[in-house]
């Protein structure tokens, strides 16, 4: 994957296509004048890259990720409305709230595989669901918490931000996912990376090879749900609320399917394209058709039957080897 | 006293509701190894079916006919899509049969739109029946004897049949069913259609005391996922019993402290997967790879 010295060490030029990409988006015409769409856009592709790391590289099914995205919303929002009005410690908040879980989660599942691993993350996500839904007092139930505001960023005396604008917010939220992908990008490439690989290849031989392999899917799990906290967290900023709805069980099933529908599991770019392509088109299908679940339903069986490696697996030519 | 008497009744009839729709669900998920996601949506189908169909053919004809129509789906589903998907990472039928539930869901709100409906009981089952120490509607009896029944039914066929004891060795070694001669492709489609149509039942018998709507598929597909994880994936008499403990657990918390009624099944199935892995009476099973 090119140049493995210097700059391509840490933005390869894959990952400066991306971001120049992302960064022209508000000028494009007609999309860019949408902005709150872009910038929903940059915050699923940072979950589903987190997300990633678990399915793509590691070969775990974790059907539950939602819960990690739901609970950095939350945590950000709660923290917001009781602690302190600001940017930065709410997000930081959904960081270490969403990484404490999943590291308990994470806790639960680090020795099961396949169809365990799958229905346990499903069912473990549905207990912060219907926590969410009613503990009324912390969580706003049903109506959820509002009035989350984006609270301008001040350097006393140099400068100050306003993130109520969605321009500057869409900014603030790219540079946040540059900062991230490049982690996520070292983190895949580094040997703590390659062990999650040889696990998700043959966990039998890692383990032979002397890896405590628990260990490492449960490092692998707790780290992904950090950055779905912190995707979740800049959700919550995006729409100035939380609701249950972010910890649905739907959601999950969204964030596979944007990876599965990039390429995630060939390609480490894949999710961002994937997500890019299913909220874009989730909100055109939507503004025209009633009824567009039905087509939404049935484009993902047909990228699940006919293309499992995704766009980027097309491309690139390069076969999954965790749906066979 | 009568006030838990009758939110234990509640909780078992309930209990044996759950039971139905997890028997289908660990069948399909025994011997295919598919985590099915339609589940829910062919529930909701029995429900719909029972609604339409009362009209004309009264309740008892609907019982008999919707959970056919509801096992036609199934075979074509079945055929059409999740064979593919047999054999290969419990992920991929998981997400074959998440996207086909989704579309399922949105043609259920186009048939027959987003509000929900009623569906009347048949009348001699209406009102309720004098046990000397409590009044219980008699509908209610009549589910429970109707689970019931089928869960027998369900067991004689796997247990006394030899087309039971074929599917049972096709699930631990479906290579050598092959070997023997069996037609293991059609046994599967078949092992499909019974979970269809325990589905569909269960969505008509559900019908009368639950509102149907498009999601009541979604609603039941979580607690049914529960009980089969908790009762021991493949195990016909764990999923009989947690769906028994989950009914009378959520039933019961209700009278205490009803916030919580919904986590209990959820909170129970981490408790017995730290002491029992495998769940109450799951055995080491080929699913764990």
């Amino acid at each position: 994957m090119g140049s493995s010295s210097g700059w391509g060490k840490w933005i390869p030029a894959q990952m400066a296509v991306v971001f120049i990409v992302f960064a022209l988006f508000p000028y494009i015409p007609f999309i860019g004048r949408y902005l709150s769409l872009g910038t929903e856009v940059v915050i699923w592709s940072l979950f589903a890259l987190g997300f990633n790391i678990l399915l793509g590289y590691t070969g775990l099914p974790s059907f539950g990720h939602g819960a990690f995205f739901g609970i950095g919303a939350y945590g950000a929002g709660i923290f917001f409305l009781h602690v302190y009005k600001g940017v930065w410690l709410p997000l930081v908040m959904s960081i270490v709230v969403a990484g404490i879980f999943a590291a308990l989660v994470g806790l639960l599942v680090a020795k099961k595989k396949g169809i365990y691993f799958a229905l346990i993350t499903i069912a473990l996500s549905q207990v912060f669901y219907f926590v969410a839904f009613r503990w009324e007092e912390l969580t706003g139930g049903e109506t959820g918490l509002s009035g989350i505001d984006r609270m301008p960023i001040d350097i006393p005396g140099l400068f100050s931000i306003k993130l109520s604008t969605p321009i500057h917010y869409y900014y603030f939220v790219l540079v946040i996912f540059i900062i991230c992908t490049i982690l996520i990008w070292r983190l895949a490439h580094s040997p703590f990376g390659r062990v999650l690989q040889a696990i998700r290849e043959n966990e039998v031989r890692a383990r032979y090879l002397g890896y405590n392999t628990a260990v490492y899917k449960w490092a692998a799990f707790a780290i992904s749900g950090v950055f779905s906290g912190l995707a979740g967290g800049l959700y919550t900023l995006l729409i100035n609320s939380a609701f249950a709805f972010v910890l649905d069980w739907t959601q999950s099933g969204n964030v596979v399917m944007m990876t599965l529908l990039g390429g995630g599991t060939v390609n480490f770019f894949g999710p961002i394209l994937g997500a890019a392509i299913f909220i874009v088109s989730r909100d055109l299908l939507s503004a025209y058709w009633e009824s567009w679940m039905l087509i939404y339903g049935l484009i993902f069986v047909f990228v699940i039957l006919f293309i499992p490696s995704g766009i980027l697996g097309l491309v690139g030519g390069k076969k999954q080897t965790i749906l066979r | 006293m009568s006030e838990l008497l009758q939110f234990t009744m509640n909780g078992l009839v309930l209990g044996l509701l759950f039971a139905v729709v997890a028997l289908g669900f660990t069948l399909i998920l025994g011997v295919m190894q598919v985590i099915n996601f339609t589940h829910g949506v062919l529930f909701a189908f029995g429900a719909y079916f029972a609604f339409s169909l009362q009209r004309y053919i009264g309740f008892g004809g609907a019982l008999i006919v919707a959970p056919m129509l509801v096992g036609v789906i199934g075979l074509v589903l079945e055929r059409l899509a999740i064979h593919r998907t047999y054999g290969g990472n419990p992920l991929f039928g998981l997400l074959l049969t998440f996207g086909l539930s989704m579309a399922l869901e949105e043609v259920i709100r186009m048939i027959w739109g987003k509000p929900g409906y009623s569906v009347a009981a048949p009348k001699f089952l209406a009102g309720s029946l004098d046990l000397g120490f409590m009044l219980y509607s008699k509908y209610r009896f009549f589910l429970a004897g109707l689970s019931v029944l089928v869960i027998l039914l369900v067991w004689l066929f796997l247990e006394k049949t030899p087309y039971g004891a074929i599917i049972k060795a096709g699930a631990s070694d479906s290579e050598m069913v092959m070997a023997l001669g069996k037609n293991l492709p059609r046994m599967r489609t078949f092992v499909f259609i019974i979970g269809a149509i325990l589905a569909g039942v269960a969505g008509v018998i559900a019908a009368p005391i639950w509102s149907v709507r498009p999601t009541m598929g979604t609603a039941i597909l979580m607690p049914a996922m529960v009980i089969v994880v908790l009762g021991g994936i493949g195990s016909f008499w764990g999923s009989i019993l947690a769906g028994l403990i989950v009914g009378l657990s959520t039933s019961i918390s209700v009278m205490f402290w009803a916030r919580i009624s919904d986590i209990i099944p959820f909170v129970l199935l981490a408790i017995i997967l730290l002491l029992r892995p495998r769940g109450l009476m799951g055995e080491k099973s080929i699913l764990e790879v």
